[in-house]
């Protein structure tokens, strides 16, 4: 067995120790282990990684709508460095991946300004010993759950890794002149929509930055999240998510769809 | 790749130059617009942030003043409140009237987020846009509402240009979609209608007192509540008309009806209507789908 990386606690060397001998942990439903089965992998272990990390604040000014690129970097960061300590402790099993991956932001009382950020996912390997690492070598991850993993893998592509793009964007406040100037008129504030506009694209651009760095064919599964987090409500970080996959085999061997009609919803 | 368009912001040029596809797709729809020939190459949308005031709100407490007229053709309704004119707070009449103008300022809000959804599409030479979803929401504490319209851009493999140069558009993806296209329709557009009708309650004192007439318009326990039924049926029909004139002799398929109704103040609310569907158009003559198969899943 390799050295446990420096910087996961003593704990998860047992315990991923115990994991090398044959037993392993998921939180994959049954339909899901099954299904991740039948594409020729084998649940290693229920991974994770956390950071807890203090995001600061950053002044604002009030009657301006900009980035907070403090805040963006340290959201980012923090949300990079849950996800590498996930990636070592699968990377310690020899794991090809982690699929399921769940990304979420804890605060609280004891941390002002802080947030505890968590990644977890199970990690797999195939079972013919074929690598499916990334491009960089290291176990892919994506938060498809195992019926998506087993759909994509019969399109021909393939996960690379989850990408990620974030934005923390101050909204200006508007003055009592402004308000007034437009009171009682139902109009497009063009500032105010560029502003968010702009914030939103720069988490998705961020994103498939990313993407490029694992030289993927695309991404699947983007999702655009705004959360205002402990900010007030005038300080929005738009946060972009998605699957990055690359194209292995022009091969298609999902079956043609037939037209059913399902007994439940 | 075409120009980005001008009023499109910065960052998303420098997205869009990109080789690599974004989908906002889940994983099935994905499959199966691969299997339908649909290839996606971006997640494209459009945003609108719109100042959301009152106009034309006078207190509904006045008295003195005639109801309200709305704007010419639009539906107004009123009601003499059994006490006659009583007092400065109490109003001698209540009404239902349709609030053309937030009409206009939503189809203004709604139609450019969707433009420069299409012109984002477009700027990547998509053939359409599938699995669309729009919402607004309010910003903060600003009084400002924001209309955001978001889906994934496709081309159809080997496929022609779209006729007209503008990329049709569908709330439908995947599996949903194959459905449509098997039964012989094409996606033109979405397409969606509002409706606005607001509500004074036609006798405050019967309001505030929660009295034996109630304050919405019936005499009778057990009665129909005149005024609410009738505000309610006006907005859904106001909602279909307009969705109807958008039309021009299309179908319209998995249309969406969504009324809610909001408390501005004592014996005031407020009715809206939003109904949302896929315009389409019959492509191919009748194909029988294969014949309906029971299942039983598992999950």
């Amino acid at each position: 067995m390799s050295e446990t990386p420096k910087d996961l606690p003593e704990g998860a060397s047992r315990r991923l120790q115990e994991l090398e001998h044959g037993l392993f942990t998921s939180d994959l439903s049954v339909n899901e282990f099954l299904l991740i089965k039948e594409v020729g992998f084998h649940p290693l272990g229920f991974v994770m990684g956390s950071s807890i990390y203090h995001t600061g604040i950053q002044t604002r000014k009030w009657g301006q709508s900009q980035e907070l690129t403090k805040l963006t970097g340290a959201m980012y960061e923090a949300r990079e460095l849950a996800m590498a300590r996930m990636e070592e402790e699968a990377d310690e099993l020899g794991a090809d991946g982690v699929v399921g991956v769940r990304l979420d932001v804890n605060y609280y009382e004891w941390g002002k300004d802080a947030a505890e950020f968590i990644a977890v996912g199970t990690a797999v390997k195939a079972e013919n010993g074929v690598s499916h690492r990334n491009k960089l070598g290291k176990p892919f991850t994506s938060d498809l759950s195992g019926q998506d993993f087993w759909t994509l893998m019969q399109t021909g592509y393939i996960p690379q890794g989850l990408v990620m793009g974030t934005c923390v964007y101050h909204i200006a406040h508007r003055g009592l002149g402004q308000t007034l100037g437009s009171a009682g008129q139902n109009v497009e504030l063009p500032n105010f929509t560029q502003a968010l506009y702009e914030a939103r694209e720069l988490a998705m651009t961020r994103m498939q930055d990313e993407s490029n760095r694992l030289g993927a064919s695309g991404i699947v599964g983007v999702r655009l999240e705004e959360k205002s987090h402990q900010w007030g409500s005038h300080t929005i970080e738009f946060l972009s998510l998605g699957t990055a996959v690359v194209k292995t085999s022009d091969e298609v061997t999902l079956p043609k769809p037939t037209t059913i009609i399902s007994l439940d919803n | 790749m075409a120009e980005v368009a001008d009023d499109l912001p910065e960052a998303a040029g420098r997205r869009f130059a990109d080789g690599a596809f974004s989908s906002g797709l889940t994983v099935p729809d994905f499959a199966a617009c691969l299997q339908m020939g649909l290839e996606p190459v971006g997640y494209v949308q459009g945003f609108c942030v719109m100042q959301w005031g009152w106009r034309g709100m006078a207190s509904p407490y006045g008295g003195f003043g005639a109801p309200n007229q709305g704007g010419p053709g639009s539906y107004t309704e009123s009601w003499r409140c059994p006490h006659g004119f009583v007092s400065a707070e109490h109003r001698g009449w209540g009404q239902n009237f349709e609030q053309s103008w937030v009409e206009d300022a939503w189809v203004q809000g709604f139609s450019s987020a969707y433009e420069r959804m299409v012109e984002e599409a477009t700027s990547l030479g998509a053939h359409g846009v599938v699995g669309l979803v729009d919402t607004s929401g309010r910003l903060g504490d600003l009084g400002v509402l924001e209309f955001r319209v978001q889906g994934t851009a496709v081309r159809v493999k080997e496929g022609p240009a779209p006729v007209d140069g503008r990329p049709w558009t569908t709330y439908l993806a995947g599996q949903r979609l194959a459905k449509l296209i098997e039964a012989g329709y094409a996606p033109v557009s979405i397409t969606a209608g509002v409706a606005s009708v607001r509500i004074w309650a036609y006798c405050i004192t019967e309001y505030l007192t929660e009295g034996s007439a109630t304050a919405w318009g019936s005499q009778m326990a057990g009665a129909e509540i005149e005024q609410t039924a009738k505000a309610h049926m006006a907005v859904r029909r106001i909602a279909r008309e307009h969705v109807r004139a958008q039309l021009g002799g299309d179908s319209l398929h998995g249309a969406s009806l969504v009324t809610t109704e909001r408390e501005l103040g004592q014996g005031d609310a407020e009715l809206q209507c939003i109904l949302r569907g896929n315009r389409v158009r019959r492509f191919k003559s009748f194909d029988p789908i294969p014949a309906p198969r029971p299942t039983v899943r598992l999950s």
